[in-house]
């Protein structure tokens, strides 16, 4: 023992004093106390980061044990309309970030709960009390967690935590609540299969905390397509320029980025403009790269369409002495447009069902929702309810597509409104022969210096500006 | 003679387009045999042919030396093998095919070696009917009709429409001018190709095979149509074409084309009946 | 005992021997289910097939040069299973909030190694084991930020986390007014911070002092947050002699000094 008497003493002393503080601590005000740190609920509104009065939830409590007390009990209090009643609580002692081991005794009824713990907790020490599975008042409100504790002087008071905000069961809720104490539905997800992709409970709430990020993939791909187009179709148009410098910037773009994958794409956009300090929204950039990405496809599809637009129709243009872009606004897009509607639909389906991809980086769409919903519940159902909120946009258009690909290829047989001309149809076989004999011809008549590249052929022969 | 290289340009020595005065005598003094052509003294030939050479891929030689005049209101009708050139020099006229060299002269107007621009200011005087009609098809008969005279003459709405339905109903399509082409027979199709060439009121009109995508029993409504023009206007028309009734008809003036050059031409009556030269011969005897 | 397999043997010596040391130790009452930890199934037969989300250094990580995982994680799982009698499989990386419903599945992997905390909620879904590791929170910010807590608690704030996590609950509880972003792994908050796309990372205490230390030398801890909570290993629930004989074999590592060693390797000393 390294103590003198004086040691000893102001030991003695200290120890004195400290039990006429807490004396004075019966008395209302107490000049030091078991302070309260935090007490907070964790949401447990389905998809949402409400607190639903009503519905089981975790109260987590904190408080730190102060200099020279030894607390061997706490009692937390809940306003009237809580229930602690079957609730379990797991208590952790912390001293600093390092556990402490303090065995200790749980008694919940009602709206009170006590802690009792086997050894006294010293001061500087960090009581934590997670009291799962209990509920707050079905009205909501805020709710302040007071209450008593226990230390060598006796009874004190706690202090008032801050109040947590709950609200009152929603209608949805008390929905889920009576899916809940259904014995079909209960009999339906005992069914491994369907519990786990088709859970009522968990569709109902899905479909509900689904909409936002549904709309916001609708908006994303709605605002982005009409900037895809546009740019689609100047690439489009560079890449069947005759300057080599424009087709050399249409290919590069072009491949870029459709050699490599949208979601690398996303990942450079979003983690790499913010470090060359361009801050742009989360969403905004979203439309920015659906759009950039739709449109090097989009450039394929415009040059593909034009190009398939006979050679014949160049010439008759510029046989009545229409300019380069008469041709081309005039006569070769209104036609290439009709003729890639339903691929350019395809290619939308396609950027729609990319927003998903979004989610990686932390944008509210559909997908980040529903992963949300499934982390949360550990089931899948809330995949299937994002793969309906798809479905419901892409099953239309997809049927959209197959109807109009058949009413282009009927009024390219000839067929339309007024067939009244028995010889329209065996003309039109006439016709696309004369169509194939011509190409056949014009491929042949390329140009040496531009056989390097091939499809230029449509506008090289009809505007002679290399005369 | 040129011959045949395997690489690069063929290089060729054509002299400088004539001089305008001194070629019409020439022509005049020339053609005036040729032709059913009611010449006037003094009159100089709308277009003017001199050495046209092109060549494809550098050394497919498809026109070599192709000399022809053709007079205002005149009707030519281009016969020969097929190969011959004949469509090759059609589209030259109209510069949908760039001469590799030789001269092509409208209205005394050089209209080689000119910028885009230029060419497509060109282009307003030589109308052309294609043998696959080539209508827009997202375009009615009207709007086929239309375009050319709102989009490159400037014509206003009204006056184009009223000229398009003139020309629709010459060729006999009053009825049909709502229709888009495919809802038309090739034949319809065909006539409204005619009526649009018409209706920009070039100085010549050139018609590429215009019947040969026809079925035999429609073939006779177009050539009805373009014999009504050539009889009826004061319209220069170039045809090639296989129909030879056609061109004795209605021809003033058939040239043979072969390899590559004009090999004979003249009076209808005198190529067919009495073709002096041997390819000729075969060639009308191989149709008759 | 004559029904048992050559395999179930020896695993069956191994756990009574794991018995026999966790009778004597002073943890008691978790003795019984040994006598159970011959009966377990296995995805594959003779291998602890283990998955996790492979970005949550140093629990778990891809090696750089080979690909293959590493980590504490990693190495408790090459003991446990080395206790245990059996190879170990580790599974390519998948989300963390995918893990329990795939061991509550079963059918594609045995346990779940994660850094997972042991919490009621995932405790309906599967088995957890025996703690193996104690854990903290954390709040990060780039560093020199001003950032606290409390000013972090608005709504003009994005907080990233990674999906399923408690450090997920822990800012949905605690930190309600801001924006949360769940992403799927802590590489990418943490990249997201750094670059200014969000402004903090809430995530356990350990990985964000080891990413600091190690790669995001401009992020800072500003908070430590003592929830004292403890990694488990995830098993299913239809499985329950793999977990009694997971946690056989690990109070065997504690009392044999492998829980010390891996530690040591990758904290630098035993906690």
């Amino acid at each position: 023992m390294g103590h003198t008497a004086t040691g000893k003493r102001t030991a003695v002393a200290a120890r004195i004093a400290a039990l006429a503080v807490a004396l004075m601590l019966l008395v209302p005000t107490s000049a030091f106390a078991l302070t309260t740190n935090k007490a907070t609920a964790r949401p447990n509104e389905d998809g949402g980061s409400s607190v639903i009065g009503g519905l089981p939830t975790r109260l987590t409590w904190e408080g730190s044990v102060e200099d020279g007390e030894e607390v061997t009990e706490v009692t937390l209090t809940l306003p009237e309309g809580s229930s602690f009643d079957g609730s379990t609580t797991k208590v952790t002692v912390l001293e600093g970030l390092s556990r402490a081991s303090i065995d200790s005794e749980v008694a919940a009824s009602g709206s009170m709960l006590t802690v009792s713990f086997a050894e006294p907790a010293t001061s500087g020490l960090l009581l934590r009390l997670e009291v799962e599975g209990m509920h707050f008042p079905d009205d909501g409100g805020d709710v302040v967690v007071s209450g008593t504790y226990v230390n060598q002087a006796g009874t004190q008071t706690l202090t008032d935590s801050k109040p947590i905000k709950t609200i009152a069961n929603t209608s949805l809720q008390k929905m889920i609540a009576s899916l809940d104490a259904n014995p079909v539905v209960a009999a339906w997800n005992s069914n491994p299969f369907l519990g786990m992709f088709f859970k009522p409970q968990l569709l109902v709430t899905a479909f509900s905390t689904l909409v936002p990020g549904w709309l916001l993939c609708l908006v994303i791909v709605v605002v982005a397509y009409p900037f895809a187009i546009i740019l689609g179709l100047i690439f489009a148009l560079m890449k069947i320029s005759k300057s080599r410098l424009l087709r050399a910037i249409a290919i590069l773009y072009i491949n870029i980025l459709r050699g490599t994958p949208l979601f690398l794409q996303i990942y450079i956009m979003f983690f790499g403009l913010p470090m060359m300090n361009i801050n742009i929204d989360n969403n905004v950039l979203g439309v920015i790269v659906i759009a950039i990405n739709a449109s090097a496809y989009l450039a394929e599809i415009f040059r593909a369409g034009i190009q398939s637009i006979p050679q014949g129709q160049y010439e008759a243009a510029s046989s009545l002495g229409m300019s380069y872009f008469q041709t081309m606004f005039d006569i070769i897009l209104p036609q290439t447009i009709r003729r890639v509607i339903p691929t350019v639909t395809s290619d939308f389906i396609t950027s729609y069902k990319d927003t998903s991809l979004l989610s990686s980086v932390g944008v509210m769409e559909l997908m980040m929702f529903a992963k949300n919903l499934t982390s949360v519940s550990g089931n899948m159902t809330p995949y299937v309810a994002a793969a309906i909120f798809y479905l419901i946009v892409t099953l239309p258009l997809i049927k959209a597509v197959g109807i109009v690909e058949e009413r282009i290829a009927n009024s390219e047989r000839g067929g339309g409104p007024r067939p009244k001309d028995k010889g329209a149809k065996d003309m039109s076989v006439a016709e696309a022969e004369a169509k194939l004999s011509e190409l056949a011809v014009h491929a042949s008549a390329l140009d040496d210096e531009h056989a390097f590249v091939p499809s230029l052929s449509p506008m090289n022969a009809s505007f002679g500006t290399e005369v | 003679m040129l011959g045949r290289k395997h690489e690069g340009h063929i290089k060729v020595d054509v002299p400088p387009a004539m001089d305008a005065n001194e070629a019409a005598r020439i022509a005049y003094d020339q053609d005036i045999s040729l032709s059913r052509h009611h010449f006037v003294e003094g009159e100089h030939p709308v277009v003017r042919i001199e050495h046209l050479m092109k060549t494809f891929d550098g050394h497919t030689q498809v026109l070599r030396d192709v000399n022809l005049n053709v007079w205002n209101g005149e009707i030519v009708v281009v016969l020969g093998p097929s190969g011959s050139g004949k469509s090759t020099m059609l589209r030259c006229i109209n510069l949908l095919e760039t001469p590799t060299a030789g001269h092509i002269l409208i209205d005394d107007d050089e209209i080689t070696g000119k910028s885009a621009k230029e060419v497509n200011f060109i282009r307003r005087d030589l109308g052309m009917v294609f043998q696959s009609f080539n209508l827009f098809p997202h375009l009615t008969a009207l709007e086929n009709v239309m375009i050319g005279q709102t989009k490159v003459l400037k014509k206003g709405k009204e006056e184009a429409r009223a000229e398009a339905v003139k020309q629709l109903e010459a060729v006999g399509l009053g009825d049909r001018i709502d229709y888009k082409p495919p809802q038309l027979s090739g034949g319809q199709q065909q006539r409204v190709a005619i009526a649009r060439a018409v209706a920009m009121h070039p100085k010549v009109l050139l018609f590429d095979e215009p019947t040969s995508a026809l079925d035999p029993e429609l073939v006779r409504d177009v050539l009805a149509v373009m014999r009504d023009l050539a009889l009826n206007g004061d319209m220069t028309m170039i045809v090639v074409t296989h129909e030879m009734g056609f061109a004795r008809d209605v021809g003033d003036r058939v040239v043979f084309m072969e390899g590559g050059v004009v090999v004979e031409q003249g009076l209808p009556e005198e190529v067919f009946d009495h073709p002096k030269n041997e390819r000729t011969a075969q060639f009308l005897g191989s149709i008759k | 005992m004559s029904m048992l397999s050559r395999r179930q043997f020896v695993q069956a010596s191994a756990f009574a021997a794991a018995g026999l040391l966790a009778g004597c130790g002073s943890s008691g009452g978790d003795a019984a289910p040994a006598a159970d930890a011959s009966e377990y199934t296995l995805v594959n037969e003779g291998k602890l097939t283990c998955i996790s989300n492979l970005f949550f250094p140093p629990f778990e990580s891809m090696n750089e040069a080979t690909g293959e995982p590493e980590g504490f994680d990693i190495d408790v799982s090459k003991s446990l299973a080395e206790h245990m009698g059996l190879e170990v499989n580790w599974l390519p990386s998948q989300d963390f909030d995918t893990l329990v419903p795939t061991i509550k599945n079963g059918g594609k992997a045995d346990v779940a190694i994660a850094g997972m905390t042991i919490t009621d909620k995932r405790k309906e879904e599967v088995d957890m084991s025996d703690p193996y590791v104690d854990s903290n929170q954390s709040i990060v910010v780039k560093a020199g930020s001003s950032e606290t807590a409390e000013t972090l608690d608005d709504a003009s704030k994005t907080i990233a986390v990674q999906g399923g996590t408690t450090g997920a609950d822990w800012a949905d509880e605690n930190l309600p007014n801001a924006t949360k972003k769940r992403l799927s792994t802590i590489i990418d908050a943490m990249s997201g911070v750094q670059s200014g796309l969000y402004d903090a990372v809430v995530c356990d205490l350990p990985v964000s002092r080891y990413q600091i230390k190690m790669s995001y030398s401009d992020l800072e801890i500003i908070e430590e947050i003592p929830t004292g909570e403890q990694y488990g290993i995830a098993v299913s629930k239809d499985n329950p002699g793999l977990t009694a004989a997971i946690n056989a074999a690990l109070a065997e590592m504690e009392t044999d000094g492998s829980m010390d060693a891996i530690e040591a390797e990758w904290f630098g000393s035993a906690l």
